[in-house]
């Protein structure tokens, strides 16, 4: 057992991969010479080579495209988009080729392939380095989408997207990369996908998030159990398809759910899960179900006291919990 | 008597293709207008749904390329390229199965008329969003290289499609790499209803090719066998590892943008003009003033062809279309089955 950031749980999982399966390779802005900006793919160049480690042009729409032909002819291409931000240019590969292939030809060609999106807020980006976009994937069929939150997911998550024979698009917060340490294991582990984790069990309210805010969320459960308040926290990890059995099983439970997400609340993941616990499992609930979300504007403003009050945090969040319980 | 057309025909040497190879472009040229054909006149009679994309008179555009490639190089096609299919060797019963969307169909009637696929063969099922396989193509050839294989990708757009951002994109990657890929435009002069002058400030769109540093060829398109020669030669260099050549083929298609559209955006004239030039009268005239073809076997060629097709199209009318419920499918692996909606009902 070593202790590892979650950045290096990325790094590990492509260096493991890479050297286990000859036909996953990368492709994105920055990635070789450089090691990827935040050094995601540091070494990676050197290790494996110009062919499997291939710096982009400007590209989105081919490292998009081209990873989907790549798949289709036996690879299993790991691209990058180095921001979330950046991802608007790849939307039609993404949705028209990554996401309809297996549909659209009947099974007859496939897309194995695992997108990496650097995504998030909270590091004082700007509006173009600090969206999450998660929303735009999570409502078409056919992807697969993940979050994780810790260096062990974040590891184990790479690997089964890169393993599995699905189009996955693998969002990694950047304020995460270095802010969180944990044990990992020595030996191979995976994550299975569309799986949440239970983080803490408690019998008066759930609480469901994902990402970064899955930390925020965790930071008010602290504050929570000291007012005596016991949680059911549940860290999504795969945004779709979700945990459907781990959350209703939760709101049986509880009766009271809090959703969370760092997007802005129209039309986002929360919008999805607080519909569908409130038309499969009105009977068991016993207060409306709550979002606390980013706030319903275009991007996330630079200027830090903006940006904060635009991003939920503990204290937003402990404040929906305690209207849900006294409702 | 030799007419004085005949005498400006080129000689057997002149052309240099072999004997085998000259009836082989002719008969799938022959074989996909026929095809072609039948299958406008079954949709005015009401035999299948949505609408049909022909390409009459633009065959030798997707015939010259295809004919002699392996099963394992690829086919990056968009909706004009029936004559693809026909010569890469898709099965007809899978080819009309497509355009009727029947359960035996590759797709099983998930994707709409025209967008042919046959993974055995190569052949990607397309989007219809436009230049999206030349991307989505572009990567195939990107991981031949990488695998080190020497297969090949033919990717074919009409040239409205390479107004398109993603198009450049493609095309400036495989020239920085020198991905085995060969581009052919067909440029049929319209994209649905606006013209190629709208479309681009050059009249040669293979002039397109000096941006991304590999060599762009402008040829007669209705000549199936300059277009044979042409790809031959870009196949060979992309092959090679040497890359990509981007092949325009002047051309017309006759009908409509697809068969719901008049087309009466062009003129009687221009349509005129390039039905006198016509690809596969053109063919059959060459190879019979060079007696590679005789009257009787054109015959004993459209006897085959039409007893090929009724028997595909008759298979096709009595298969059924797949259960409602395939709609659930193919959406993930199986790994990933997705909720059915009384699957939900039965949860809450």
């Amino acid at each position: 057992m070593k202790k590892i950031t979650f950045i290096e749980g990325i790094t590990q999982a492509l260096d493991e991969e890479m050297e286990r399966d000859k036909s996953v390779f990368m492709i994105g802005e920055d990635i070789g010479i450089y090691g990827g900006v935040f050094k995601a793919t540091k070494g990676l160049l050197d290790k494996y080579g110009e062919e499997r480690v291939i710096d982009a042009p400007i590209s989105e729409v081919y490292i998009a495209g081209g990873s989907v032909g790549a798949a289709m002819v036996g690879m299993r291409p790991v691209p990058e988009i180095q921001f979330a931000d950046f991802i608007t240019p790849s939307m039609d590969q993404i949705i028209q080729q990554m996401a309809k292939m297996r549909y659209r030809t009947g099974g007859q060609w496939t897309c194995p392939m695992t997108m990496r999106v650097c995504c998030g807020a909270d590091i004082g980006g700007g509006l173009y380095h600090s969206q999450t976009n998660e929303q735009w994937f999570f409502s078409q069929p056919g992807l697969i989408v993940v979050m994780p939150a810790t260096p062990y997911d974040a590891k184990g998550l790479l690997k089964s997207a890169i393993r599995g024979d699905d189009p996955v698009i693998y969002f990694e917060h950047k304020r995460l990369y270095r802010w969180i340490k944990e044990e990992i294991p020595d030996e191979d582990f995976t994550v299975p996908i569309g799986k949440a984790a239970l983080r803490n069990k408690g019998d008066d309210i759930t609480i469901v998030s994902y990402g970064l805010m899955y930390h925020r969320a965790l930071e008010a459960v602290k504050g929570l159990e000291k007012d005596g308040i016991s949680v059911d926290l549940i860290d999504l990890r795969t945004l779709l398809p979700w945990d459907r059995e781990m959350i209703f099983e939760s709101v049986k439970k509880t009766s009271k759910v809090v959703l969370v997400q760092e997007s802005p609340k129209t039309g986002g993941v929360m919008a999805e899960i607080s519909a569908s616990i409130t038309e499969e499992m009105f009977d068991y609930l016993d207060a409306p179900v709550t979002r606390v979300c980013g706030l319903d504007v275009p991007v996330v403003p630079f200027a830090p006291p903006m940006e904060h009050f635009f991003l939920p945090n503990a204290e937003k969040i402990t404040k929906a919990v305690k209207e849900v319980l006294e409702y | 008597m030799p007419s004085k057309k005949d005498s400006k025909n080129p000689t057997l040497k002149q052309i240099g293709l072999p004997k085998e190879t000259l009836l082989g472009l002719y008969s799938n040229l022959l074989r996909t207008r026929m095809l072609d054909e039948r299958f406008r006149k079954l949709f005015r009679q009401g035999r299948f749904a949505g609408t049909y994309f022909s390409a009459v008179g633009q065959e030798a555009t997707t015939v010259g390329p295809t004919f002699g490639l392996r099963d394992e190089d690829i086919i990056a096609p968009s909706h004009r390229e029936i004559g693809a299919n026909v010569t890469k060797g898709v099965p007809l019963e899978r080819i009309v199965a497509q355009v009727y969307a029947r359960a035996n169909s590759p797709d099983k009637g998930k994707s709409h008329p025209c967008h042919y696929g046959w993974q055995p063969k190569g052949v990607i099922t397309p989007a219809s969003t436009l230049a999206g396989q030349t991307i989505v193509g572009t990567g195939c050839a990107m991981g031949f290289k990488i695998q080190k294989k020497d297969n090949v990708v033919l990717a074919f757009f009409g040239e409205g499609s390479t107004s398109r951002g993603g198009w450049h994109e493609a095309l400036n990657y495989a020239g920085i790499h020198k991905l085995p890929v060969v581009y052919i435009c067909q440029n049929n002069l319209w994209a649905e209803s606006v013209p190629a002058t709208l479309q681009a400030g050059i009249k040669d769109f293979a002039d397109r090719a000096k941006a991304y540093g590999f060599p762009g060829v402008t040829i007669d398109g209705n000549d199936v066998f300059e277009v044979h020669k042409t790809s031959v030669k870009a196949i060979e260099r992309a092959r090679k590892g040497e890359g990509p050549t981007l092949i325009e083929c002047k051309t017309y298609r006759w009908y409509g943008h697809s068969e719901i559209d008049p087309a009466d955006y062009r003129l009687q004239k221009e349509l005129d003009e390039w039905k006198s030039k016509d690809p596969v009268n053109r063919a059959e005239e060459l190879l019979m003033s060079l007696k590679v073809l005789e009257t009787q076997k054109r015959e004993a060629l459209v006897e085959q062809f039409t007893q090929e097709i009724d028997e595909a199209v008759k298979i096709c009318e009595n298969e059924q279309y797949a259960e409602p419920e395939e709609a659930y499918n193919d959406v993930y692996s199986d790994q990933f089955p997705v909720i059915r909606s009384e699957e939900r009902e039965a949860m809450s």
